[in-house]
């Protein structure tokens, strides 16, 4: 009889040490490798390299290499202010429900390509984590309490609006065209932009994924009223550290979106797959800088009228020559 | 019309002013009293017809001035109605804004400044001097020390 | 030094505020931030809100409506913080001395609420693009 107790304690422990396992290692994926840490120094630097890119292209020297990371530094040291009117609880909980949104959708995609563990809807779970960095930016500035603060809120809300439809109908022009599947691994293993509704849903895609990054020409939000920050306008110290380091991590996790969902993600093998996908992340991100520095600012009513009519009829078109390339059989329709 | 021309069109007022002085050949000075500066504003602008450039006002020491400046673009030529207010207690001079609004403004300066009353302005606040400045203190006025 | 001051010194944003200037210092100012003097190198970038900013750009004499607001703008701004005076006008008054409307130099009006304030002075009028970047770059080694 004491036989059986020791073994049933026996597995009990097993299972604990498992759980135990577990847990360290899904704190190890969140807060270290792919998530976290990995992110925020990643994007960190690939924020610097669009600022390094940005200054070459006007011809100056620009940042150096570590200034992402002073700047955050430099916000974590001065003191935070918070408005007197202002909603306190949204306030101060905002921004983290933003860096939480990017942060869980980062390790998701970085966990994806490494394991090809994927699990099927996980394309509308990206989808909905994308769009919290954006709500949460409209509930931030909405407790501020200011009015710059408010007319921000009012036209980010409405550029929500806009350029949500186009990348909807983007990702099921990708879904009809591999087949139907909504599992980011198998997405990612088909490169949909090789064909022409593909090929125009990327390129809409990549517009809104600029106008969902902030910047120009759709950076109507932040810099709108140039010298008077939008949105932004009443944070300080070290909530704004996190609206930074937020920003810095989208421009990790759209592009990489983009690569699964677009153009094949990483591939299989570790080196040439790590190599062309760092490649194909790097072309995203390059395409980004090139349009942000040849654009000016568009107005919002202009953003609207470009993402709902221009786009979605152009995504119209595209969602039925991927139906009728699907039912024939045509591949590069 | 050139030079000639607009000499002999700004004699019709004569009656109204005390002199004209022509210092230069393109700068006329008509002087005259500010019961008759309405008339003569109205003939400058609408008759000639002049353009509007701006209003000075003047702390002389045995009255105050008012000056208006006009351009006549063809000839460039600049004209100036030079109005005397000589009570210097109550100084008031009627406003040229009713058929000029070009003029709102700077008569609301010269008010704030100098302290002359514009009668039938529409709008005679406060422009330029802070909120919290003492009324009746008139800063450009001579007697008024720092 | 801390870490708070190093990092200050590495990467200042700058806000500017015009206190009643006659607009010459304050068009040397936009002069500044163009590529051509590329300032950031340094890491300073122009921000909107004083909320956001290390370094507040000062120009124009204090004019007795201005000198609240420049208290305000200055209560907003997250310290550790630098008032740059920058012009003859900001620095002791310049050419307005002993005028009407004028309550004082900036750093009189900044001291009224703040006696501890770090400020530095950028004389010229107008400082050109490069004064105003040695005295930027001269006043935050000494920090």
């Amino acid at each position: 009889m004491g036989a059986i107790f020791e073994e049933r304690r026996e597995e009990k422990d097993k299972d604990m040490t498992e759980a135990l396992q577990n847990l360290f290692r899904l704190l190890f994926w969140i807060l270290i490798f792919p998530g976290f840490l990995f992110t925020a120094c990643f994007g960190l630097i690939a924020s610097w390299i669009v600022r390094k890119v940005s200054a070459l292209v006007q011809w100056r020297v620009g940042p150096p290499f570590f200034q992402p990371f002073y700047d955050v530094i430099k916000l974590m040291g001065k003191e935070t202010l918070i408005p007197q009117e202002a909603q306190r609880t949204v306030f101060m909980g905002a921004p983290l429900v933003g860096l939480a949104g990017v942060l869980l959708l980062s390790t998701m995609l970085w966990r994806i390509t490494i394991d090809q563990t994927a699990f099927v809807g996980d394309i509308i779970v990206a989808i909905y984590l994308m769009t919290l960095p954006s709500l949460a930016l409209i509930f931030g500035s909405s407790a501020s309490a200011s009015p710059h603060a408010a007319v921000g809120t009012g036209r980010e809300m409405k550029l929500v609006m806009s350029y949500e439809l186009p990348l909807v109908l983007a990702f099921i022009v990708v879904i009809i065209k591999t087949g139907g599947q909504l599992s980011l691994a198998a997405i990612a293993q088909q490169t949909p932009a090789l064909s022409i509704s593909g090929m125009l849903a990327f390129l809409i895609t990549l517009l809104c994924i600029q106008a969902k990054l902030g910047f120009v020409p759709f950076d109507i939000a932040e810099a709108e009223t140039e010298l008077g920050s939008g949105v932004l306008m009443e944070y300080s110290g070290a909530l704004l550290a996190v609206w930074k380091v937020t920003q810095a991590m989208m421009l990790v996790a759209l592009p990489l979106f983009l690569v699964m969902v677009f153009l094949g993600g990483f591939g299989t093998s570790l080196w040439t797959g790590l190599l062309t996908g760092v490649g194909k992340y790097v072309l995203i991100v390059v395409l980004l800088i090139l349009i942000k520095n040849t654009n000016p600012r568009v107005r919002i009513d202009q953003a609207m009228k470009f993402f709902w009519f221009y786009c979605g009829i152009a995504l119209a078109v595209a969602i039925i020559l991927a139906l009728v390339g699907n039912t024939y059989g045509i591949g590069w329709l | 019309m050139n030079q000639e021309e607009l000499n002999n069109k700004l004699a019709e007022i004569k009656d109204k002013l005390i002199d004209i002085e022509q210092k230069a050949n393109n700068r006329i000075y008509l002087l005259c009293e500010a019961e008759n500066s309405y008339a003569v504003n109205k003939f400058l602008f609408e008759d000639v017809p002049l353009r509007f450039v701006i209003t000075t006002g003047i702390d002389s020491d045995d009255c105050f001035e008012i000056l208006y400046h006009y351009a006549y673009d063809q000839t460039g030529c600049m004209v100036t109605l030079k109005a005397f207010i000589r009570d210097r207690e109550k100084p008031a001079i009627e406003s040229i804004t009713p058929f000029l609004p070009a003029a709102e403004w700077i008569e609301r300066e010269i008010h704030d400044t100098l302290g002359i009353d514009f009668k039938n302005h529409p709008n005679l606040r406060r422009l330029i001097l802070a909120d919290d400045w003492p009324e009746g203190v008139y800063p450009l006025r001579k007697e008024v020390k720092r | 030094m801390s870490w708070k001051i190093w990092s200050l010194k590495k990467s200042p944003w700058v806000f500017h505020v015009n206190t009643g200037a006659c607009n010459n210092c304050d068009i040397e100012i936009v002069n500044l931030l163009t590529p051509k003097f590329d300032v950031e190198r340094f890491g300073i970038k122009l921000v909107g809100s004083p909320r956001h900013a290390d370094a507040l750009l000062v120009t124009g004499v204090v004019t007795r409506q201005a000198a609240p607001r420049l208290q305000e703008v200055y209560r907003q701004t997250p310290k550790p913080c630098v008032v740059f005076c920058i012009g003859a006008c900001a620095c002791h008054t310049g050419i307005f001395r002993g005028a009407y409307h004028v309550v004082g130099p900036v750093d009189k009006i900044i001291k009224e609420i703040d006696p501890n304030a770090i400020i530095a002075y950028v004389p010229g009028c107008p400082p050109k693009p490069e004064a105003v970047i040695s005295g930027v770059v001269k006043a935050l080694s000494t920090l």
